[in-house]
């Protein structure tokens, strides 16, 4: 099929999905169209008439991530106008591999939400279970289902604690946050530096791969890019031939779903049947990994959106705003930032304050260095980025494979009478790899099938569940060759629909 | 500090592109070291223009005129008091007898860099509003830090010659307040790790103005830490209700030098500011002095009661215990504030003391030309900064290699300065002249000494006679005769340019003029006269026509025989200075330039049979 006929298939399914509010703006359609036409014409031009690489594929932009022909609003009233005068160095690398930007994704606002509902332009919804919508998880819920619907070929989000494997698990894509350092950030919207990560949705491992592979270049625009040098020492020479996969004993909660907990056992049997060998493993610090999150993240968001004042971009209240001996901004960020963004600055800034620093943000400091000795304790390849002597654990396992959420995804209804704190037990699988820096990647999986919601059987759709494989520092490579090997297996494994077919009602 | 909104400057608004792209490109590769002169101070290499800051610039202007309205009011007020009321003005002062005043010192000083610290966009003074500012400079949406590294060299250099510890491993921290200056809300400062720690400065007698000296001998005062950190954009009012913000001045890389509190008068401490000053343009580290907006201060103060039992109920800043509570007086941006807001502030500690009251802690401001420190804002209005290491800029690693190349590259020391114009053989000032022409005028004054020097030595450099003595007469014309007129006037080196009166000195030391002529002359090239001094010499007459023997017996022969009871007073009486007053009648009564006092001096002396004049 050429890739003009795809681009049509996907603005023709942003019609018809147009009610999941998976985009916030699109891309013009006949320059869009134009430009997959010319892709297909230099692709007969070329010698094999080859179809590869990214040139003329559509692919959406989670919208906290600059682009200089779209607003960047990071679903927030604050930057509802905002065009950035850049391209952050991701888009300029996916344009200059001839891809096509579909337009800007729908997301929780400043990517602070597990479910993408607190957006400034509606929440995004997913498919339907019964009469219910379901959540399309967040925070890159947008790019989730834009990529599950067909919308786009596959997507970029951005994964803080979670924010890409999350709706990935929750919506039936695959969603891949690569080693922290990896990949740009310049141009994507701080929430939580030491944590941000850009990860890639697609509905196949090969197709995130291709993107990884033309965004995996070092960037000195971003002061944490991982340099040339460093880069050279990363990833081992394993093959997926005869893997250790370890399972983390501490995963294997009480609140774990029990159509999730047969989805991990039934994907551990794939691995098993391929040759690899199962290894329990304990990581004794995950227990406080959610708790060091919910400390650092929002200490972290609380700083990095002080920045947002409506003095030199963005929005601006109406009228005097502030009075003399305060700041000129005081009314105009009540207005514009939404209750979760505030509620998460108003954590940050508490446990930054001289009173709370050193039990909050300083304890979960060191919860967080624990969480990554845990990790280097039981991988067999040493962590690159840590000091000290780089020898083979030789108990160690390659990768750990676990669920990326403790449950199927709930209905928005139910969320709706959620706590917060409620939401952000959501996070507790994807949190750990966060906090270390660490590649993951969530893979769906099907449910068994006397777990299936007979009414979506009946309709063809496959359910699954999110299967997370998670690699030493570097080992991006691995992760995703592992990916691979599991969603072929599990697609052995069930004899029903083609994975071609469009999940989302 | 919390912004330096206060200072304010008219300045033409253009609307200049928020990024410049040629910022990308002006900045000059930077040497590690420049090669200097040792003991030359020379003005900011890395200025990117060619033309170099104009010097009467707004900033100036309206500080010289606060200073003269401040001038005025002072004098005003001690009208207006009546004598008995003015505590502590001549003599000692039994309060100060009984309270010890403790003073520590926060220096912010502009870098001399070519770029930003976060950004490669190029440092500006007075460049056209918003047109060096590169997107991390204004905190857009997505960008990030990129530490300069070049802005270290400065700041190093600075660091040592402040004789500190340069840290292995130092990092940069996020300090939070909002403030519309402040495009992040917040500062990126070394608050947990600073690149510099533990030195010292040491104030001699040549570091106060001349006698006021209130220590025994030299002083050492510690220097806590020095830390790199982000300058403010500039706001400039404009009445009555708009604020324009100017982007330029945003993260130019400032260092900040915090004292130990081991000062415990408020001459030392302006003393202390003025060498922190002195050492920093000595060794190239920062754009401006003082008085330009280049260097600001804040100052802590306590007072505690001598004879009280220490530590108990004191309070301990930075290790030093046993304080009274102390307040901050922020952003003092001259020497002069800093003494006058100390003193202000130390009685106004006393007087609530000894009247039963309690000192807050508190920040408190200071105008000049005010007698009281104004409350700012108290403990509880004190802003938590809620200091955060940033998590996008890595630790600065600095190398034992680079801190040992640039201590050995470092220009020589001012106090090595001062001992090089009293000891040296080319200079041989006094060492009140010395220090004085350090202080003066930024260090300018010195250049121009150096200058005057350097011409006199290669017109002189075969003369035994009269080479040794160059340096001190220079000093006194550059001192003494030229600081006379420029007594009220801005010190400008183009004035009366080095090369013209060094042509007056050597006319002079040549005895080709009179020391009359030589004054006038100077006089005639500082009111603007545009003819070179050759000129004026030649056109009008000037040179010393030198009297023959014969002329000189006459003219003095005749005027002996005028005054036969002054003669009689110096042969008979043994007066003998009143051999000069003959002198000055010889000047006076021949053609102007033609008495040489010292030959007609000889030539009385012969006649009145006395013994020949001692050698100077």
């Amino acid at each position: 099929m050429s890739l003009l006929k795809h681009a049509k298939e996907h603005l023709s399914n942003q019609s018809t999905f147009n009610f999941l509010n998976a985009f916030v703006s699109l891309a013009d359609r006949t320059s869009l169209l134009a430009r997959a036409q010319s892709a297909d014409e230099a692709q007969l031009a070329s010698p094999h008439g080859a179809r590869h690489g990214l040139a003329g594929k559509l692919i959406g932009i989670k919208d906290n991530i600059c682009t200089t022909d779209l607003p960047t609003t990071a679903a927030s009233s604050m930057l509802k106008n905002f065009m950035s005068p850049y391209d952050a160095t991701v888009v300029k690398q996916l344009r200059g591999a001839g891809a096509i930007v579909a337009g800007k994704t729908n997301m929780d606002e400043f990517g602070m939400g597990s479910h993408s509902t607190h957006s400034a332009f509606g929440s995004v919804q997913s498919s339907r279970r019964g009469g219910e919508i379901l959540s399309a998880g967040g925070s890159s819920g947008g790019s989730a289902v834009a990529v599950a619907s067909a919308q786009c070929w596959a997507a970029l989000g951005t994964d803080t604690g979670g924010s890409v494997r999350l709706p990935a698990a929750y919506t039936g894509v695959v969603g891949y946050k690569p080693s922290y350092g990896l990949l740009s950030r310049w141009g994507v919207i701080a929430y939580a530096n030491s944590l941000d990560t850009v990860g890639i949705m697609a509905r196949h491992v090969d197709g995130v791969k291709s993107i990884f592979e033309k965004l995996n270049v070092y960037d000195p625009q971003d002061p944490t890019s991982l340099p040339p040098s460093t880069r050279s020492h990363l990833g081992s020479s394993k093959t997926t031939t005869l893997l250790k996969i370890g399972i983390p004993l501490e995963y294997n909660i009480s609140s774990l779903h029990p159509t999730v907990r047969k989805a991990w056992i039934q994907s551990l049997r794939h691995l098993e049947e391929c040759g690899h060998t199962l290894h329990p493993v304990n990581l004794p610090s995950t227990q406080h990994a959610l708790s060091a999150y919910y400390v650092l993240a929002p200490a972290e968001a609380s700083s990095n959106l002080a920045k947002y004042d409506g003095v030199r971009y963005g929005s601006r209240a109406e009228g005097i705003d502030g009075t003399p001996s305060s700041v000129l901004f005081a009314k105009t960020r009540g207005q514009f930032l939404g209750p979760e963004v505030r509620r998460r600055i108003l954590l940050g800034a508490f446990s930054l304050s001289a009173q709370a620093i050193d039990n909050y943000f300083i304890q979960a400091q060191k919860v967080r260095r624990l969480v990554s000795n845990d990790f280097n304790q039981v991988f067999e390849a040493p962590n690159q980025l840590v000091a000290g002597p780089s020898t083979l654990n030789s108990d160690g396992v390659d990768v750990l494979l676990c669920p990326t959420a403790p449950t199927l995804p709930p209905s928005l209804a139910e969320i709706e009478n959620q706590e917060p704190l409620d939401a952000y037990m959501n996070d507790v699988f994807t949190v750990p790899a966060s906090l270390a820096g660490l590649p993951a990647i969530s893979v769906p999986v099907p449910i068994a099938k006397e777990d299936r919601n007979p009414e979506l059987l009946e309709q063809g759709i496959r359910e699954t569940a999110g299967m997370q494989i998670i690699g030493q520092f570097g080992d991006d490579n691995l992760v995703l060759d592992v990916a691979r090997q599991l969603a072929q297996a599990v697609d052995l494994g069930s004899v029903h629909d083609q994975s071609d077919s469009i999940t989302t009602a | 500090m919390l912004a330096y909104h206060t200072r304010t400057a008219l300045a033409a608004i253009s609307r200049g592109p928020y990024i410049c792209r040629s910022c990308l490109r002006r900045g000059k590769s930077l040497p590690l070291a420049v090669a200097h002169n040792p003991i030359s101070i020379p003005n900011r290499t890395f200025q990117t223009d060619a033309e170099p800051p104009p010097n009467d610039n707004n900033d100036t202007t309206s500080f010289r005129k606060l200073l003269k309205d401040a001038a005025k009011k002072k004098r005003k007020a001690a009208r207006d008091v009546p004598p008995s009321s003015k505590r502590a003005q001549k003599g000692k002062d039994p309060r100060l007898e009984k309270w010890e005043l403790t003073v520590g010192i926060e220096v912010h000083a502009e870098l001399n860099t070519a770029r930003k610290l976060f950004s490669r966009a190029a440092t500006s003074s007075s460049d056209t509003p918003n047109t060096h500012v590169a997107l991390f400079d204004t905190a857009f949406p997505g960008s990030q830090p990129q530490f300069q590294r070049e802005t270290l060299i400065p700041a190093l250099r600075a660091a040592l010659a402040l004789n500190c510890d340069i840290q292995p491993k130092s990092s940069f921290d996020r300090k939070h307040y909002f403030y519309q200056d402040q495009p992040s809300g917040y500062q990126i400062t070394q608050y947990y790790e600073p690149f510099a720690r533990d030195g010292h400065v040491t104030l001699y007698p040549h570091d106060f103005p001349a006698g006021v000296s209130p220590e025994d001998g030299p002083v050492t005062i510690g220097i806590k830490q020095v830390q790199m950190e982000q300058d403010t954009a500039k706001t400039i009012h404009e009445p009555p209700s708009t604020h324009l913000l100017d982007f330029n001045r945003v993260s130019h890389p400032l260092i900040e030098i915090i004292t130990l509190p081991q000062i415990h008068n408020p001459t030392t401490a302006a003393a202390c500011v003025r060498k922190i000053q002195t050492i920093l343009k000595t060794v190239n580290a920062v754009t401006t002095g003082m008085e330009m907006g280049g260097l600001r201060a804040d100052v802590n103060v306590s007072v505690r009661e001598r004879s009280a039992p220490s530590t108990e109920h004191g309070h301990s800043y930075s290790g030093v215990t046993g304080l009274g509570q102390r307040t901050e007086i922020k952003n003092l941006a001259s020497i002069k504030a800093v003494e006058e807001a100390i003193v202000a502030e130390r009685d106004r500690q006393i007087d609530l003391l000894e009247s039963g009251g309690v000192v807050e802690g508190e920040t408190r401001g200071w105008t000049l030309g005010n007698t009281t420190t104004k409350r700012l804002r108290g403990k509880e209005g004190e802003i938590d900064y809620r200091y955060m290491p940033d998590p996008d800029i890595a630790p600065v690693i600095v190398g034992k290699d680079v801190v040992a190349h640039l201590r050995n590259t470092l220009p020589m020391s001012s106090d090595d300065c001062v001992n090089m114009l009293v000891d040296g053989q080319d200079y041989r000032l006094t060492s009140k002249d010395a220090s004085t022409l350090l202080i003066l005028d930024d260090g300018d004054r010195l250049d121009y000494y150096f200058d005057v020097v350097e011409s006199l030595k290669t017109i002189f450099s075969g003369n035994a006679e009269i080479l040794p003595r160059v340096g001190k007469v220079a000093g006194n014309w550059v001192l003494m005769e030229l600081g006379g007129l420029f007594r009220n006037e801005q010190w400008s080196e183009s004035r009366v340019p080095s090369k013209q009166l060094a042509s007056i000195i050597v006319h002079l030391l040549n005895k080709q003029i009179t020391g009359r002529t030589a004054k006038l002359l100077l006089a005639r090239k500082f009111e603007g006269d545009p003819s070179s001094v050759e000129q004026i010499i030649a056109n009008e007459d000037l040179m010393l026509r030198p009297l023959s023997r014969e002329e000189y017996m006459d003219l003095a022969q005749k005027l002996i025989e005028e005054k036969p009871d002054m003669v009689n007073d110096i042969v008979e009486k043994q007066q003998h200075q009143k051999v000069k007053w003959f002198v000055g009648r010889m000047m006076s009564k021949g053609a102007e330039g033609t008495v040489e006092p010292g030959t007609a001096e000889a030539v009385l002396r012969e006649l009145l049979q006395l013994p020949p004049m001692e050698q100077k």
